[in-house]
């Protein structure tokens, strides 16, 4: 990971991006074109943080990003103070569209295989996959095979994987955009209770507004072709909120117009 | 009446209308060098097990022999076409060069290649491996490297996200993902593999089904051809459907999805 | 396949190490690429060869022809009635069992030397081989077309004409290479053991006589020629036939 010299002492953010740009070469491969621009955002610790953009502008390469799996061009990533420090690793819990979850591998094998990977002591592996599994409500599915499962449920596995390993940073991409609207809802609620109880640092990306409102501290709003952080807004509502309170919704109303006009003249 | 019990009722009369055609056929031949009847047949096997046959070797010598010869060309195809496929996979160039000679080999007919391994290695037991293995493990080879192109890198990317490391990646989640690519290769080539030891013991090695297949032949003994022919037939049918219709079965089973309704 | 620049560098090299090192042998043991060049001018000087490989041809496309419609007809019959598939199952995997040369030996056998005998070889193994390619495709069809056509009350023929084998294209598409592919080489071995002409008995003669100069010779340009034959009528026509989707002329 490339990174300026800090220009003031360390940030006590858990995430901390400051002008971040990455280009792709387009198919054809001679030209380049900007998809992240001057890209700068904060999560402090334990904070739940939401990226709300249209589907497409690059959200997901920013948290891919800030999983160390994909180079940027300019600007500097700072993930748990870990910037620039060779050998160490943040650790980051990530949480996919889909679940990619290994289907040969019953739900115990999945999560030991991120416990494995992260080197975390073999002791404690069953206490962890016991624990998280109660979280999310599979409590008893550890033999159970991926594909025996219905999407929402492959969804909290793949949710309990992410926190089995106590990660610095939660990064979520759109994790409910492919369940139907019940199932999602459910999810939203279940996952604030969770949250309620683990507390982890998040990132939370998503195309749906109403969603980032009722589960977020702070969201960011996102347009796109280049993706450029365009506003910034604090949620103030206290927790427990309940995703149909009228606080949400009128806080949501506000937002709403100026997202889709935002949006929609680059759509 | 209940499916699983159809089926199978199904399958006894399948069996029963061919023994009952050949017999049919049989009767309707009268000259019994034509077609003898699935009894004579029968006897014939039974008198074989028995005794010694020409040669002075017994029947059972011959079936061992041809077993073993499938199962050491066997192996030696599955392993270099498994190497040759993986590195293929790793490598572009490799892949390149390859595939300009590969097409090249699986077009040749089987037969040209048992009659150049038996012209230059002589009738010998180096010459059918040689044989097996330029029909076998180039299709083997072609296979597996398909397989490599349908990892689904998504699931590479999720265990990268999660730092693990080269040899958990390509334990855990590469090599399950070739599984299938290696059964049907698997599969494919043992199927291939029996056929081109029996041609190659037909035309150049001493002892073996084949080898009596064509002994028979010039005899013009119809008896002991379709004896051996039956033979030859129950067992790969036991060994294609009884061990690897099982062991595929056995090592796939976490594809099934369960039919209940589970909650979200 | 030789579009790549390692191919073409291999099959380059292969060739030059190939000349070279069949200087080390007697052309009528290791023939190189030259000699081989040489002999099948000599085999195509002589009209009496295009004779020949006519014969081989007939018996092949005779033999594919037969096995295709057989085997497209029954693979739809075993795809649409599950009871048949069933029953007809085990016979399937007994002819799949059946080792060409057995086939070609028991032909020989019932038929004699003769024109019959490598066409029964050679569609005894191509038959199984098609039916099961068709009565997978079958099995795959769509259930929702089916059903909705039968909200529509569409009768059989109809049925069958419009919804169910434009299904089974793709399959018949991919089976009619492969089953051509098989149909010639099968015909080699039948002819090797049975028929008394065509290019078989050319490869064989020559392999009792130990000249593998010859025998390659015939070998190679038959290859060359059904190679030919398979580029022609799947690249080039299939190219034109299925131009609206082109994953199915791959």
């Amino acid at each position: 990971m490339q990174h300026e010299p800090p220009a003031r002492p360390p940030s006590p953010s858990a995430i901390a991006v400051r002008n971040l740009r990455k280009d792709f070469l387009a198919p054809g491969g001679d030209r380049s074109f900007t998809v992240l621009d001057s890209i700068s955002l904060t999560v402090d610790p334990g904070e739940f943080v939401s990226i709300v953009g249209p589907s497409g502008c690059g959200k997901s390469t920013l948290l891919n990003i800030l999983a160390g799996i994909e180079s940027y061009e300019a600007g500097c990533v700072d993930v748990a103070g870990h910037a620039g420090k060779a050998n160490s690793q943040p650790r980051i819990g990530y949480v996919f569209q889909t679940p990619r979850l290994l289907n040969w591998l019953t739900v115990r094998d999945n999560i030991l295989f991120v416990l494995e990977a992260q080197r975390i002591p073999q002791p404690r592996w069953d206490e962890r996959i016991a624990k998280y599994l109660r979280m999310v409500g599979l409590a008893g599915q550890e033999r159970n095979y991926p594909l025996r499962l219905s999407g929402g449920m492959q969804q909290r596995v793949a949710i309990a994987r992410a926190l089995a390993i106590e990660p610095d940073i939660l990064l979520m991409d759109e994790p409910f955009s492919h369940l139907d609207a019940i199932t999602a809802r459910k999810m939203r609620l279940d996952l604030t209770e969770i949250l309620a109880t683990a507390r982890p640092t998040i990132l939370f990306v998503t195309h749906d507004l109403a969603e980032a409102v009722f589960l977020s501290d702070r969201i960011y709003m996102m347009n796109t072709k280049p993706a450029r952080i365009f506003k910034e807004v604090i949620v103030p509502i206290p927790r427990p909120r309940g995703p149909e309170d009228s606080k949400v919704l009128d806080l949501e109303k506000a937002l709403v117009s100026e997202f889709f006009a935002a949006v929609e003249t680059k759509a | 009446m209940p499916s699983g019990v159809r089926s199978a009722a199904l399958r006894a009369a399948s069996i029963a209308a061919l023994l009952l055609l050949w017999w049919a056929g049989s009767q309707l031949m009268r000259a019994p060098d034509v077609l003898p009847g699935p009894a004579a047949i029968a006897r014939t096997i039974a008198s074989d097990l028995a005794s010694t046959g020409p040669e002075g070797q017994s029947a059972y010598f011959h079936i061992g022999i041809t077993l073993a010869r499938i199962a050491i060309t066997f192996a030696a195809s599955m392993l270099v076409g498994t190497a040759v496929g993986l590195a293929m996979g790793i490598s572009r160039t490799l892949e390149g060069a390859l595939m300009a000679i590969i097409p090249l080999l699986l077009t040749v007919p089987t037969i040209l290649m048992v009659f150049l391994a038996v012209m230059w290695l002589g009738f010998s037991e180096a010459g059918g491996l040689v044989a097996v293995m330029t029909v076998v493990a180039p299709y083997v080879a072609v296979n597996i490297f398909e397989g490599t192109r349908a990892i689904d890198k998504s699931l590479i990317e999720m265990g990268l996200t999660f730092r693990a490391s080269r040899a958990l990646l390509v334990r855990k989640v590469y090599l399950p993902q070739l599984m299938p690519y290696i059964f049907s290769a698997f599969r494919y080539a043992f199927g291939m593999t029996w056929k081109v030891v029996a041609l190659a013991e037909t035309f150049g090695l001493k002892y073996g089904i084949g080898y009596m297949f064509f002994f028979w032949f010039e005899q013009f003994n119809m008896r002991q051809v379709l004896a051996w022919i039956v033979i030859f037939v129950i067992l790969m049918l036991v060994l294609e459907h009884g061990v690897f219709a099982r062991l595929e079965s056995r090592a796939f089973f976490w594809r099934d999805s369960a039919a209940r309704h589970s909650p979200a | 396949m030789l579009r790549s620049g390692p191919g073409i560098i291999t099959v380059a090299l292969a060739i030059l190490l190939w000349q070279g090192a069949s200087l080390f042998f007697l052309p009528v043991v290791f023939p190189g690429p030259l000699t081989l060049l040489n002999r099948m001018i000599e085999i195509y000087s002589d009209p009496a060869s295009f004779r020949v490989v006519g014969q081989t041809l007939a018996r092949i496309f005779e033999g594919f022809l037969l096995s295709m419609i057989a085997g497209i007809a029954f693979g739809i019959l075993m795809g649409l009635k599950r009871d048949l598939e069933i029953f007809f199952d085990s016979w399937i995997m007994v002819l799949l069992t059946v080792p060409a040369v057995c086939w070609a030996f028991l032909s020989v056998l019932w038929f004699g030397i003769s024109d019959a005998a490598p066409l029964l070889t050679i569609v005894l193994i191509v038959f199984p081989f098609v039916v099961i390619n068709i009565w997978e495709g079958t099995k795959a069809r769509q259930p929702d077309l089916t059903e909705m056509a039968a909200v529509y009350r569409a009768k059989r023929p109809l049925l069958l004409r419009k919804v169910i084998i434009p299904q089974l294209m793709p399959y018949i598409f991919s089976s009619l290479r492969i089953a051509l592919s098989l149909s010639w080489k099968i015909a080699l071995v039948a002819e090797a053991f049975g028929a008394g002409n065509g290019v078989g008995q050319e490869l064989i003669n020559w392999f009792q006589d130990t000249r593998v100069d010859m025998m390659l010779a015939w070998g190679v340009s038959f290859m060359l020629v059904m190679v030919a034959i398979d580029l022609l009528i799947f690249r080039v026509w299939a190219r034109r036939v299925f131009a609206w989707r082109p994953q199915l002329a791959a």
